[in-house]
């Protein structure tokens, strides 16, 4: 298995996966429920997230995700993923406001144009 | 064998068995999605299948990307897309650098559906994905081009019908890619293709110079001409013995040494010539025979434009431009001539400055495809340079064209400037890429989308990736722009020299990376140079040629 990902000084792990049905991205809440907005996702340490994330991947077939993995952010409310790759994933493509998934500002970085 | 229909021209016309092969094939990728959904097949069994039927899993959902053979589409078939896009997708479309289309935001369980929708229009999704022989591409101005030698339509769909399914070459060991051009201008990047072909009558029939090895993303590479003069009657043993070759030597242990232009960098040229050779002296040759009936016969399944043009066709044409200055700058940049004097070729720029390169609403799709049944016989072409193009517009109605694209905000007067930029979807949409490539190719577009300026620059191409795999084809445009990530941050590796066509030449990096806005200072940076510095007359790579790329590295660093 993958080495998992190493958080910083404030930031934590999270969980995320591609939904089976029609690929959106969603992230592991309480009770090991896959949501579809980051605020829902469990904030994990990096001793917690590795059993989290065998459990999560040995129970993708039954709750319909794939591609599980973590996903380092920082432990903000919401939590605001460290890379572009993942804040693109959690917030929608940054070239289409208008298809956000939770209508936040675009950050400052990302405005385009 | 039945006619095929007039209303539509310049793809092949599908006889009743290749309609009842795509809906087995669609019943059989129906039941594998079926068994994925219920547990029985996991991820890892099912994804080679949905990759071979042109479904991948990207950032935000499923990606579809269809097939359009040789870039040709009929209105029905526009018009579908566009249905597809409004019902299944987020009512867009986006036309890639290999003339296909993508859905980005496509549900698996809609996809056998889409299929279904797809089929009753003749098109599909094979082969779009895997480790198989991809879409053929061709010239965009095929059978309608002044300068052109030969129609290269009729063997691209001969190439096409050998190469689906081909139970030899279903799991070569990485992708293969297949350009072929009549044109003794390469508008197809054939030397950068694992075969690129040029086409040409010969005495007894056509010929084809035929490149191999050529490439793009991690390791790019100059294709070099195996044969000068492929018979038409040896074409497709050609083609399969190359394949063998590769097939039985290309490497199939380590991912990034896997095409076949790096089993032709490493054995050699010679060697490899020698091996197609004996593969060819082995083979069944009669089995493999092109006959001209054959061709015959894939050539009468191609309906021909009635090319008739009022004999004043083209002094109408030189008054709209007269009259609207506007216009006369557009036909400047946006039109190819034809070989009637009384039609004329129209590029349709799908990079208005400041938009997404290569996307196109359903509404525009809609419009496009009503324009061309009026305007092009029902057909419409995609390029490789992410635009479309109308190949038979009566000269004396390019004008009324003109006037419904403006309608559509499809008129941007850029084809071959700068502002017409080549660029993939990058980190946005896509899982393999590294950094953003759509924002930079919009600023960059909006920078320099002023008309006069473009004008005065003149013909400049810029080409953007967001990763090493090159969807983008940085490599090759006269400014290459890669996205690369640096420690965390998307930054981008600025390329100067790329050539695809006859001097076919890989972009030399300039330096270490720019931070996005620096990126676009620095390519203002070099174009000021350039347009201060020139000569008359001289092009960005003659004067690249001239100046060094020293010069222009001064100069694009000058303030960092």
């Amino acid at each position: 298995m993958k080495r998992l990902s190493r958080p910083g000084e404030g930031e934590i792990l999270l969980l995320t996966a591609s939904r089976l049905l029609d690929g959106r991205i969603v992230w592991l809440g309480e009770g090991d429920h896959w949501h579809e907005s980051i605020a829902e996702a469990v904030r994990f340490t990096y001793e917690e997230a590795g059993p989290a994330l065998e459990r999560a991947l040995a129970e993708a077939e039954q709750k319909e995700v794939v591609a599980v993995y973590e996903v380092v952010a920082r432990d903000t409310r919401p939590p605001e993923p460290v890379t572009t790759r993942e804040a693109i994933r959690a917030h929608g493509p940054s070239v289409h406001p208008d298809f956000s998934y939770d209508h936040a500002p675009v950050r400052e970085k990302e405005k385009v144009g | 064998m039945t006619q095929p229909a007039s209303r539509s021209v310049g793809h092949y016309q599908y006889e009743e068995r290749d309609r009842t092969f795509l809906q087995e094939r669609i019943n059989e990728f129906e039941g594998q999605v079926r068994r994925r959904l219920s547990g029985e097949l996991s991820e890892e069994e099912f994804k080679p299948l949905r990759l071979m039927n042109g479904v991948y899993l990207q950032l935000h959902a499923y990606m579809l990307r269809v097939a359009i053979p040789y870039g040709v589409l009929d209105s029905r078939q526009l018009h579908r897309l566009a249905d597809i896009a409004a019902r299944y997708d987020r009512n867009y479309g986006h036309f890639t650098t290999r003339q296909n289309i993508q859905f980005n935001w496509i549900a698996l369980k809609d996809v056998p559906t889409i299929l279904r929708e797809l089929a009753e229009v003749d098109m599909h999704a094979i082969q779009t994905s895997g480790n198989c022989i991809r879409n053929v591409t061709s010239d965009e101005f095929a059978g309608a081009a002044k300068d052109e030698l030969m129609d290269p339509r009729i063997h691209a769909e001969i190439v096409r019908q050998w190469s689906t399914l081909h139970p030899e070459f279903t799991f070569l060991p990485r992708k293969f890619k297949i350009a072929i051009s009549g044109s003794p201008e390469d508008r197809v990047a054939a030397r950068f293709h694992d075969i690129g072909l040029l086409a040409r009558p010969g005495e007894n029939g056509p010929l084809f110079r035929l490149f191999v090895g050529g490439g793009l993303g991690r390791t790019p590479v100059v294709g070099q001409e195996l044969f000068d003069s492929v018979k038409e009657e040896d074409l497709i043993a050609t083609l399969e013995a190359v394949l063998r070759v590769y097939n039985a030597f290309g490497r199939r242990d380590n991912l990034y040494k896997a095409r076949i232009k790096i089993l032709v960098q490493t054995i050699g040229l010679e060697a490899f010539r020698k091996a197609v050779e004996e593969e060819l002296a082995r083979m069944d040759r009669a089995a493999y025979r092109l006959t001209s009936e054959h061709v015959a016969q894939i050539r009468a399944r191609f309906a021909l434009p009635d090319l008739k043009a009022p004999a004043d066709a083209a002094d109408v044409l030189e008054q709209h431009k007269k009259a609207d200055p506007v216009f006369a700058r557009w036909v400047a940049s946006n039109t190819h001539p034809h070989q009637d004097e009384g039609h004329i070729c129209a590029v349709i720029s799908l990079k208005t400055p400041g938009a997404i390169p290569g996307d196109v609403t359903a509404e525009q799709m809609h419009g496009l495809a009503d324009l061309s049944e009026r305007h092009s016989f029902g057909e419409v072409r995609v390029t490789h340079l992410q635009n479309l193009v109308f190949g038979h517009v009566r000269k004396d109605q390019l004008h009324e064209l003109w006037q419904g694209l403006k309608a559509l905000g499809l008129a941007a007067p850029n084809v071959g400037l700068i502002s017409d930029i080549v660029s993939c979807p990058g980190l946005d949409y896509c899982n393999l890429a590294n950094a953003r490539s759509l924002p930079l190719a919009q600023k960059l577009g909006a920078r320099f989308g002023d008309a006069d300026l473009q004008a005065e620059i003149g013909a400049l191409s810029i080409h953007m990736s967001g990763c090493i795999n090159a969807c983008g084809h940085h490599h090759v445009g006269n400014i290459g722009l890669l996205g690369v990530d640096k420690r965390g941050a998307e930054t981008y590796q600025i390329l100067l020299g790329g050539d695809a066509g006859e001097n076919a030449a890989i972009g030399g990096i300039l330096g270490p990376s720019f931070a996005e806005d620096e990126a676009v200072d620095a390519v203002a940076r070099i174009v000021e140079f350039y347009l201060g510095q020139r000569q008359k007359g001289e092009t960005f790579a003659a004067m690249l040629k001239r100046c060094g790329l020293k010069a222009f590295k001064e100069v694009a660093y000058e303030t960092v």
